[in-house]
């Protein structure tokens, strides 16, 4: 009896430990990087990428790793301690997160940090934080949060793009008047009520405002009434089903025609040209001020690269993200992904984006503000409820409580 | 005797030590971590009681724990009668009982994500265009979107996934019942629903017990349900302590924090289960 147990057990371990090892390098002596990526969208770019850098390279391998809901898997694989030689990720919480951990290898001073626009650079240093020193993270490309709009539909009723707070209103009063639907919202799901969000914080909340909220010389109560009610007035223009429809639904029917203008980063434009490729779509940014000088583009690092400390192959690393900030790699993940680099000099191309190109061109740039918002507050489920309640009391009261309480809980 | 035994040792040991390895470890390591700071990685302290503290001090949490027991009373209320009548209907003398049985028994071999996806397609596009063509007002909405009414469509749709698996439970207790005990009733003159009450009901009692039980700490629990429906929106309206603890813990860095959640929300289920055992088997002895 005894000796059919043993093999069972030791085979069940030894399968454990070798899921454990799968990392390690190989035995002919290349070495094999782990690529960890939170995008599904450019898998078919960064894969075109690899090979060729592979084939630049002898001896080092990439494996791409871009699973769904990547970054809730990269936290769980943190906790199992089971770590990726690079992350690529957005500039978001979970970078200044990693830094905040020391997680990330320090890439200040390196070489391939020199090309890049300083705005990008500064808001890498704003997330990380006072208290650390450094950049540890490789800006690479750039998205944009704007409006997008239905080309045909905004001639047909004779309207130019909006480029202060009361065109806009007008123009969407223009629209309603006409029988359009103004606005295709889709606030079935809570984050898609970020991006009108984030264009009017972006522009009016004050400087530094998560730094000096946490530590309690601003909050919410007091600064954002006029950005609560502005998003009041912009839903007074959406449409009857606003609350029951969901992303993927919106992009078919803005991309069916049904509405003017759709509330969306850049990153929706392929999306709806996936439904319908003669869409004919322009972008802008949001004109939340009536002092055109002021409506600046809200625009943050949508993908950067950067080293986890624990690697054992830094050097190799290193290689691999300096070949990508290379021009022909970045100009060729700009056109598929259609994202904007964030090397001095580079503009994009893409004729969808002709709208803000000018912003880039200026340097007119602010960073999303939710990005600062600590992770875990759910800032987009408040403002969808807000949206629905309409209470501007209640809900900032309650983003500044949960900010607070947040802070309690590391 | 001696090599008996010796058997019978090598058989559980196997499953106590897996059963400690991948469930009371990582455990004892939840208690553990909601003393400290940890979120998931990197550097932590003991922070002692202040998860606990601040836990009772969150109100996104008194939220989580009120649409939790709304959802889960009404669900196991609900869950009991309609299993109930349904077994009582399959245990009949009806044709096709057999592939009835199957039929109605699917709903559980099904994943609650597949359910969940195909519930909110109704919710999103079939219900609002039916009560369109109808002319409903009132159902053109998608609940779902309507903080007030959203944890309305995951109740129907948890009841619907529910009912299946509770039906068999409730179909084997009927099998127990002899059925002389109906013919005596029937010749004393007790009509259909005197038989129910006083012969059928108080002989699969037993069953109810283990059902109600078992449902309530099902539903308490619920978390695939509202992933596939809602994601615990609109708000918060209908997060669920299990959605807050893994979206807290895992996508808002708070490890530490939400295994404190964690350990006072499974003894809050502890202690109710127990407290349920208690009431509803004494219920059983008396009659």
């Amino acid at each position: 009896m005894k000796v059919s147990f043993t093999p069972i057990i030791i085979g069940a371990a030894s399968l454990l430990f070798l899921s454990a090892c799968g990392n390690e390098a190989a035995e002919d002596g290349t070495v094999e990087l782990e690529l960890f990526s939170n995008k599904t969208e450019n898998i078919a770019t960064y894969e075109k990428l690899i090979e060729k850098f592979e084939e630049e390279h002898e001896g080092i391998r990439i494996n791409l790793y871009a699973p769904p809901d990547a970054e809730t898997l990269l936290r769980t694989r943190l906790v199992k301690d089971d770590m990726p030689d690079i992350v690529t990720i957005a500039g978001s919480a979970l970078y200044g997160e990693l830094t905040d951990a020391g997680m990330l290898v320090d890439y200040d001073g390196s070489p391939m940090l020199e090309n890049i626009q300083p705005a990008y650079l500064d808001m890498l240093k704003e997330l990380e934080g006072e208290e650390s020193e450094g950049i540890h993270g490789v800006p690479f490309a750039a998205n944009a949060n704007t409006v997008i709009y239905n080309k045909e539909k905004l001639d047909e009723l004779g309207l130019n793009v909006p480029t202060t707070w009361d065109e806009f209103i007008n123009a969407l009063q223009t629209a309603e008047d006409a029988g359009e639907i103004p606005i295709y919202f889709t606030l079935q799901d809570a984050w898609t009520a970020m991006p009108a969000w984030n264009s009017v914080a972006g522009v009016l909340q004050p400087d530094q405002f998560a730094e000096r909220k946490t530590n309690g010389e601003l909050s919410f109560e007091e600064t954002h009434v006029e950005m609560a009610e502005k998003m009041k007035e912009l839903l007074e223009y959406g449409h009857d089903r606003m609350y029951g429809i969901g992303y993927n639904d919106g992009n078919r029917e803005f991309a069916q025609g049904n509405g003017v203008f759709y509330f969306q980063g850049n990153w929706a434009v392929p999306e709806i040209l996936t439904t319908n490729p003669d869409a004919d779509l322009g972008v802008f940014a949001m004109p939340v001020s009536n002092n055109p000088e002021e409506n600046k583009l809200v625009s943050g690092v949508d993908v950067l690269f950067a080293t986890m400390k624990d690697t054992q192959h830094p050097e190799e690393a290193e290689e691999f993200i300096s070949f990508m900030l290379e021009e022909a790699q970045s100009e060729q993940y700009m056109s598929e992904q259609a994202a904007f680099s964030v090397l001095e000099g580079v503009l994009s191309d893409d004729p969808y984006m002709e709208g803000i190109r000018p912003k880039f061109e200026n340097g007119e740039i602010t960073s999303f503000p939710d990005h600062f918002y600590p992770p875990g507050m759910g800032a987009e489920n408040m403002i969808q409820e807000f949206l629905y309640r309409g209470d501007v009391q209640a809900f900032l009261e309650r983003m500044d409580r949960e900010w607070d309480q947040i802070q309690l809980r590391f | 005797m001696k090599t008996k035994q010796r058997a019978f040792m090598l058989m559980t040991i196997p499953a106590v030590v897996l059963f400690f390895l991948f469930h009371t470890f990582p455990l004892l390591q939840g208690v553990f971590y909601s003393f400290t700071n940890w979120r998931g990685y990197g550097d932590w302290e003991f922070v002692g009681f202040s998860n606990y503290l601040n836990v009772f001090k969150d109100m996104r949490a008194w939220s989580a724990y009120g649409f939790t027991f709304q959802f889960a009373i009404v669900s196991t209320i609900l869950v009991n009668i309609f299993s109930l009548i349904v077994a009582i209907g399959l245990n009949a003398n009806v044709k096709f009982q057999k592939t009835l049985r199957a039929i109605y028994f699917m709903p559980n071999i099904l994943s609650i994500l597949i359910v969940g996806f195909i519930f909110q397609f109704i919710f999103t596009l079939f219900l609002p265009q039916l009560a369109g063509l109808i002319g409903i007002d009132a159902l053109s909405e998608n609940i779902l979107g309507n903080p007030d009414y959203a944890w309305i469509g995951v109740v129907i749709m948890a009841v619907w996934q529910a009912v299946a698996f509770n039906t068999i439970l409730y179909l084997a207790g009927l099998q127990t019942v002899p059925g002389d005990v109906y013919e005596a009733a029937a010749i004393d003159g007790a009509n259909p629903w005197k038989r129910f009450w006083k012969i059928t009901f108080p002989m699969i009692a037993p069953f109810f017990t283990i059902n109600m039980v078992l449902a309530l700490k099902t539903f308490l629990m619920v978390f695939d349900h509202i992933i596939a429906l809602t994601g615990g929106g609109p708000g918060y309206a209908t997060e669920s302590i299990s959605v807050l603890i893994y979206s807290g813990g895992f996508e808002g860095g708070q490890f530490g924090y939400q295994s404190a959640n964690a350990v006072i929300y499974f003894i809050v289920i502890v202690a109710l289960s127990v407290f349920q055992l208690r009431v509803l088997q004494k219920r059983e002895v008396q009659q």
